[in-house]
């Protein structure tokens, strides 16, 4: 009897520090691996998305991988960089697709082999991630569209010229739904054009000059992303008003909003995007809910650069 | 289960006292323990937190008294203006800012924002922006007036928008004319020279310090950019109102460990923040440790207390068990039990005790069979006066008759015969010598009765020597000459026989041609009730019967058998028993 008392309860603080043992990973150890795949390398967009996620890793201590292409619109790249990441053994992708159905398969396959998805930005058309986190795009657009109206005299005809990176990217069309919604309800307002510049600069300052050229009754731009908005700049006339409302956080972007050529800078909280993903893939990855919510954004003025709100979001990657 | 204490064995309650005083003894012991322990670690972590915050509120200090010493430096430079000159005097300035990476731009401005002394390259802002700006106006009121400002993005010129600190101060300069006027002395200190100072800064593996300024912004944070983005708070409430000190709360469900300490000269304070549980980390490793090693305390302590309570009951158990056998009646060994003193003690009185009812119960086996002795003696005395009488009634006859040879056999056979009646006091005689007496007996009788009866003694092989009681087969044989032959016309014929009855018995067969009995004549003496006394002719085998029954037990003793003018049939069993040697009670 008395050896039998002795063994269960060796075998009992043995099960005790078994699981004790095992149920925890040892996160210092054997740190989670993460892939961020962004559409870029460069530019002020995904620098904050990166800082954000470098920000999480010092928090967590997390082993991050950036991969992209060097140009937001090569989508094949962003697929080999899957492959990679697949291949390599990663415990979590977070990506941003810059094209809404190609990277689909891909996606899937990462997934069927048990790597944590999270959708940063942009999303895909039809397979679902483990988690999409964005801004409310079409938000976005609602806003610009409404602060257009507000920079013309009541009455006057609005004819508007948009210009997006990528023709593919859920970021973009939503914009464009928010915009074109708030156009159609007003009244002597109009867009005139839409296209894309595939964030190639040179391209997008031909576009606007031919359309400038063709149509003089173009009066306001909106530049969907910050090397759009560069070319954009870049060709308008001297000798006409045109209204500029554009994407982007760039010191040369800054300058102008202060100079009053671009009129109002849409700034996404990317830095927050890039926290958030990293966080969201530990969460998925340790089996806790993660925290869903829009990124925010906000609509910089001239007179509201300085602001402390707006100078943390507009200056956030010099600090 | 609900069992009374007073049902538990000794080893049970031996075991659960040892292990209950023992085991709440450690518990309160390590708890003694672990709380001194915990408050020693406590006050460690709590000290050298404080150490480093003051280490960088040092620092800051430092820091913050050289940027004043360089204003001082440029105030003095300032009222050089005239007769230095205003390029020799930024020339001079420049000299500093050069050795300076922190310092981004040292201005002096006029009072309506013009620039009169500058080392920045960039053309500046129109004086209506410079004066609309907080450290413009927040400052302007006084010669020595200063102001810190919070980390903020520099609108000095348009080219460039670094974050900065900026430390300014009214004063008095000189103009290039000679004259004195009020001015405004600008210095924007890069941020991260100051945000470098506590960004390193790890209390404990996440804790972190930060400064806020007299209005309870902060003035750096390492986790700004989360603040920002909403996704981290900082607990400025609860350091409001606290200059300097140190205090725990709790914070979204952390506990801290707070100190707050005030920045010479800046109005700023600098709170470093710890989170207990990570400062406290050490602590759970030695609870682990302390609780593996509280848990095999008490599994040996457990063990001890089976082991020691074992020791001390199994002698009682010992002793229990010997008293049990005692009980159901076996005393062969008195009990020595090895133990305790007190067990040994009772061991041996109890052995006493065993030793002392075993010589009573000798005594009481002794004192019995001496009454049976006695009641045996005095059944056996009851046969010889009669039988004597009549025989010497009978010699004396003779002697009248002058039969001297009748009278010579006859006494010769009753000298034999009490010989073997008396034989030397013993009890047990051998069947022969039993066969003897009875023969002696019979020839006794058949001179007695002349021709009136034959015998004939027949005794099986090997049961001579065979132990009897003596005078158990001539009451029988007197009876059947008495109640049998002697009413007979004819010849009488006594047939005595022994033989074996298997299993382990002996049967002296004592069989007449006599007048025998009716059925309840026979029944009477079947009863062999004791109370029966009408006739003498029962006595007889009564006492026979009685005899055999005492000595040998129930299983022996008479049978009879009879039937009215045929006979009767009387069989004494015995037990066969192993040969004994004569008693030589009848000589060759």
């Amino acid at each position: 009897m008395k050896r039998r008392y002795i063994a269960s309860l060796l075998t009992i603080l043995l099960i005790i520090s078994l699981l004790g043992g095992c149920s925890k990973r040892d996160e210092k150890r054997d740190p989670y691996r993460i892939a961020v795949i962004t559409m870029m390398q460069g530019g002020e967009f995904w620098g904050a998305l990166k800082n954000g996620a470098r920000n999480a890793r010092t928090e967590t201590g997390t082993v991050l991988e950036f991969l992209a292409p060097i140009n937001e619109s090569d989508y094949e790249a962003q697929i080999a960089y899957v492959e990679e990441a697949i291949a390599q053994h990663f415990d979590a992708i977070i990506l941003s697709p810059s094209h809404t159905s190609r990277l689909e398969d891909v996606v899937q396959k990462a997934r069927s082999k048990g790597i944590k998805v999270v959708l940063a930005d942009t999303r895909l058309e039809k397979s679902t991630a483990d988690l999409f986190i964005t801004a409310d795009y079409v938000q976005v657009g609602v806003e610009m569209a409404e602060h257009a109206f507000s920079l013309f005299e009541e009455g006057t005809p609005i004819h508007a010229l948009v210009l997006g990176s990528l023709p593919n990217s859920t970021s973009m069309t939503s914009v464009v739904s928010g915009l074109v919604s708030t156009f159609n309800a007003h009244e002597n307002a109009k867009i005139a054009y839409a296209t894309y510049s595939f964030t190639d600069e040179a391209l997008a300052k031909k576009i606007t000059e031919n359309t400038l050229e063709g149509d003089q009754r173009v009066n306001m731009i909106f530049a969907l992303e910050e090397n759009t908005a560069h070319g954009v700049v870049n060709a308008l006339p001297k000798d006409r008003d045109i209204k500029l409302i554009s994407f982007g956080t760039t010191q040369f972007e800054v300058q102008l909003l202060e100079e009053g050529v671009i009129d109002a800078l849409v700034v996404i909280n990317t830095f927050n995007l890039g926290y958030r993903s990293v966080k969201a893939a530990i969460d998925l990855l340790k089996n806790n809910k993660p925290v869903e919510k829009m990124v925010e954004h906000a609509l910089v003025t001239k007179d509201s650069m300085f602001s402390e709100q707006h100078q943390r979001l507009l200056f956030q990657t010099l600090l | 289960m609900a069992r009374k204490t007073q049902d538990w064995s000794i080893k049970t309650i031996v075991t659960i006292a040892i292990a209950v005083v023992s085991i709440s003894f450690t518990l309160i012991v390590s708890a003694i323990l672990f709380s001194e322990f915990s408050s020693t670690v406590r006050d460690n972590a709590t000290v050298s937190t404080r150490e480093i915050v003051r280490q960088i509120n040092a620092n800051l200090s430092y820091y913050i008294n050289d940027i004043v010493s360089i204003s001082g430096y440029a105030k003095d430079l300032a009222k050089q203006v005239y007769p230095l000159g205003k390029d020799e005097v930024e020339d001079k300035l420049a000299t500093i800012l050069s050795s300076r990476q922190d310092i981004v731009s040292l201005v002096l401005f006029d009072l309506e924002g013009n620039a009169v002394l500058s080392t920045s390259e960039a053309p500046l802002r129109p004086p209506e922006e410079i004066t609309a700006q907080k450290w413009f106006n927040r400052t302007i009121g006084g010669e020595g007036n200063f102001y810190f400002t919070g980390p903020h993005v520099q609108q000095l010129s348009t080219s460039a928008y670094p974050w900065v600190i900026t430390y300014s101060q009214q004063i008095s300069y000189s103009q290039e004319n000679g004259e004195m006027a009020q001015g405004l002395l600008l210095i924007d200190m890069n941020f991260s020279a100051v945000s470098e100072l506590a960004k390193n800064a790890k209390l404990g593996s996440t804790g972190y310090v930060y400064f806020i300024d007299n209005n309870n912004k902060i003035v750096y944070h390492p986790l700004q950019q989360l603040i920002n983005s909403n996704i981290f708070n900082e607990d400025i409430d609860s350091v409001e109102d606290y200059i300097f000190g140190t205090f725990t709360n709790t914070f979204e469900g952390r506990e801290r460990l707070v100190i707050i300490d005030t920045v010479n000269n800046a109005r700023w304070r600098i709170v470093g923040v710890a989170f207990m549980d990570e400062l406290m980390s050490g602590l759970n490793q030695f609870a682990t440790v302390m609780a593996l090693i509280l848990i095999l305390c008490i599994i040996i302590t457990i063990i001890l207390a089976r082991y020691v309570s074992g020791w001390i009951s199994s002698p009682i158990k010992e002793l229990e068990r010997l008293m049990v056998a005692v009980e159901r009646g076996d005393f062969s060994e008195p009990p020595t039990v090895k133990g305790n003193q007190e067990v040994e003690a009772l061991s041996k009185s109890f052995s006493l005790m065993i030793l002392r009812i075993r010589e009573l119960m000798d005594d009481i086996v002794k004192s019995q069979e001496l009454k049976r002795k006695f009641e045996l003696d005095a059944l056996q005395a009851k046969i010889n006066p009669h039988f004597l009488y009549n025989t010497l009634d009978s010699v004396v006859w003779m002697a009248e008759q002058n039969d001297t040879e009748g009278v010579i056999r006859m006494i010769a056979a009753l000298a034999k015969l009490f010989r073997i009646s008396i034989s030397k006091g013993h009890d047990i005689i051998t069947l022969g010598e039993e066969l003897e007496h009875v023969r002696n007996y019979l020839i006794i009788q058949q001179i007695r009765y002349q021709g009136k009866f034959e015998f004939s003694i027949e005794v099986e092989d090997g049961l001579q020597e065979c132990p009897t009681i003596k005078l158990i087969v001539q009451p029988i044989v007197e009876n059947a000459i008495y109640h049998g032959i002697k009413y007979l016309q004819e010849m009488g014929h006594i047939s005595i026989r022994a033989y074996r009855r298997k299993p382990g018995a002996i049967v002296v067969e004592v069989r007449d041609n006599g007048v025998g009995m009716d059925e309840e004549k026979l029944t009477k003496i079947l009863s062999f009730n004791a109370s029966h006394t009408s006739k003498a002719s029962g006595i007889g085998v009564r006492n026979v019967h009685q005899r055999v029954q005492l000595y040998y037990g129930s299983d022996f003793g008479l049978e009879i058998s009879s039937e009215l003018d045929e006979g009767t049939l009387v069989r004494i069993v015995i037990p066969e028993g192993e040969s004994i040697h004569h008693i030589k009670v009848v000589q060759p």
